[in-house]
């Protein structure tokens, strides 16, 4: 039924539903980072075979890559956003005491399926929760917001992680991600839910009485817009997944005592980077439009591909990761905020969300397969000048194919 | 380890048990064939190693050892440890020698096992693909003919 078109929020979200957020994207990225790399390391110690762990990460990746759709579509159709959320971060937390209390074959395999699946529900969440808060004319600033407060999250949950990792034993990793659950539910409760407008967190611009989304979602696989940018951000994950794991390999080839540090470091610095970048990126993003910013990430992400296939010094790469900062901070604001571009007034955000997922998945999947395959036959120059071809295809692919959408969210809003 | 004790005492329990009730039927038992030895190890001599942690000399970490490798006549020749990194980037497997540990403390409980190897000789070392040939990297000066006596693994 279409009646008057849902009013941007009357006045900000109070402060407490903004802080709420901004803790429940700092704990949430706590509790995710737990996962990681930590699980190949606590099986081994668990006389895993190297078989089983292998399993056991390709079940969790599969896992992840195929929920990517079903997640946003549950989000989607949900009235309330954080109950779905807290439900996930239960699992999560279910999951994490599985992996430290019972490390036998089918518990593990159980706790991997079940993170899997809880995080491809709250990727789309924490988008859409932002979007049922803020609106879409002020949701670049939210979602830079968003991208600087999961870095810090990032940061200091692996360093903290690893400092229980070397201190006690491995497991407590996975006990100390249980303990964080705690703070991830209490920050999501205190968002207010009224302030949330469920129908604007799907993406409609119309209120929905009964339920019912505003477009076909075989209308929406068919938009243009949204195939391109599934493109666009397949073909970043492709030069980029691999690139982190090919340095540590050099890294560790180049020297012995300080690889391990090294490593950290590149891995600490794009997080800085993107901490202290995104709220400009979303700022940016509402002045500028979308697509300068992605030529600068695709742009940024080519010339470090580039520099690692020419550079040989071990600390000079490391350096070279600013530049993977600032790419990740462009694509983690912006792949949101043009997805909410593109589907505003569809009531299908989430689900485009969950489409757009799934690319990122293959992409990096193939990445890892591409770069690890180059590697072994042709080394590792060969194998980054590959990856830096992918990030130029996609370069000129947003240049010349790609649309700006910024101005579709303003001829669909009625104000603001 | 407690449980693996555990079941060589009940395993012994039977054995006995089932020993002696041969002894009742018949008087000359001949020797079965099927009955394999029991040999029990104490806890303080013996030990798992997949998993542990190996250090070099000096005590820095080096990785875990993930398999072993053993050649058809079944002797030991290497082990596959999963050196460097951070967190798994950038870990590499390498096959090291299997003389080139050093496990006399290892048996002691939360013992480490030593790799008389450095950071240095392995950095370089190409990465164990299964389905290729194993390059192993062993002490300096310790190539020579195998070994073929049937002693410690050579």
């Amino acid at each position: 039924m279409r009646g008057d078109p849902i009013p941007p929020p009357a006045r900000d979200p109070s402060l407490r539903s903004t802080r709420g957020l901004d803790w429940f994207v700092f704990f949430l990225a706590d509790v995710q980072t737990g996962f990681g790399p930590f699980i190949s390391v606590y099986l081994t110690t668990q006389k895993w075979t190297q078989v089983d762990i292998g399993l056991i990460l390709s079940v969790g990746g599969l896992v992840a890559l195929l929920g990517q759709i079903p997640g946003g579509a549950i989000i989607d159709s949900a009235r309330s956003e954080r109950l779905v959320a807290a439900v996930a971060v239960t699992m999560i937390g279910a999951a994490a005491l599985a992996y430290a209390a019972w490390p036998i074959f089918p518990v593990i395999l159980a706790a991997a399926v079940t993170q899997a699946a809880a995080s491809c529900v709250l990727g789309p969440a924490i988008a859409a929760i932002s979007l049922g808060l803020v609106g879409p004319g002020a949701m670049g600033l939210r979602l830079g917001r968003n991208a600087r407060f999961a870095a810090v999250g990032n940061g200091v949950a692996a360093a903290g992680m690893g400092l229980c990792g070397y201190l006690f034993s491995s497991g407590s990793v996975f006990l100390v991600t249980l303990l964080l659950t705690i703070p991830t539910l209490l920050s999501l409760a205190y968002i207010r839910g009224e302030e949330i407008n469920p129908d604007r967190a799907h993406g409609a611009d119309q209120p929905q009485s009964p339920p019912r989304p505003q477009t076909k979602l075989i209308t929406l696989l068919q938009n243009r817009a949204l195939l391109e940018f599934a493109l666009v951000v397949g073909l970043f994950q492709l030069a980029n997944a691999a690139m982190l794991p090919l340095l540590g390999s050099f890294v560790t080839t180049q020297l012995s005592a300080g690889a391990p540090a090294l490593i950290a470091a590149s891995m600490v610095l794009p997080q800085i980077v993107v901490a202290l970048m995104s709220p400009w990126v979303g700022r940016r993003a509402q002045a500028w439009g979308r697509r300068p910013l992605l030529m600068i990430g695709l742009g940024a992400l080519t010339l470090r591909a580039l520099l690692f296939a020419v550079v040989h010094d071990p600390y000079l790469l490391v350096a070279c990761q600013v530049l993977d900062g600032i790419a990740a901070a462009v694509f983690g604001v912006l792949v949101p905020l043009v997805i909410v571009d593109i589907t505003y007034g569809s009531g299908h955000f989430n689900f485009a969300q969950g489409a757009i997922g799934t690319a990122t998945g293959l992409g990096a999947s193939t990445s890892l397969l591409l770069s690890g395959y180059l590697g072994d036959h042709f080394g590792r120059g060969a194998a980054f000048l590959a990856l830096a071809s992918v990030a130029a295809i996609g370069l000129a692919f947003c240049m010349f194919v790609m649309p700006e959408t910024r101005t579709r969210t303003a001829a669909t809003r009625s104000r603001q | 380890m407690r449980s693996s004790g555990y079941r060589i005492g009940v395993a012994l329990a039977i054995l006995c048990l089932s020993g002696a009730l041969d002894g009742i039927a018949a008087a000359e038992a001949p020797a079965k064939a099927g009955v394999p030895s029991v040999t029990v190890i104490g806890h303080g001599n013996a030990r798992g190693i997949l998993g542990t942690a190996v250090k070099d000399a000096e005590g820095h970490n080096m990785g875990r050892i993930v398999d072993v490798i053993v050649n058809r006549d079944g002797r030991v020749r290497a082990a596959i440890v999963d050196f460097g990194g951070f967190l798994g980037v950038g870990s590499r497997k390498i096959a090291v020698a299997w003389n080139a540990l050093e496990f006399g403390d290892a048996v002691k409980p939360g013992g480490d096992l030593k790799l008389a190897l450095t950071r240095d000789q392995l950095k370089a070392a190409p990465e164990y693909k299964e389905g290729k040939p194993v390059v192993v990297i062993g002490l300096s000066g310790a190539l020579g003919p195998l070994d073929m006596s049937g002693t410690n693994g050579n």
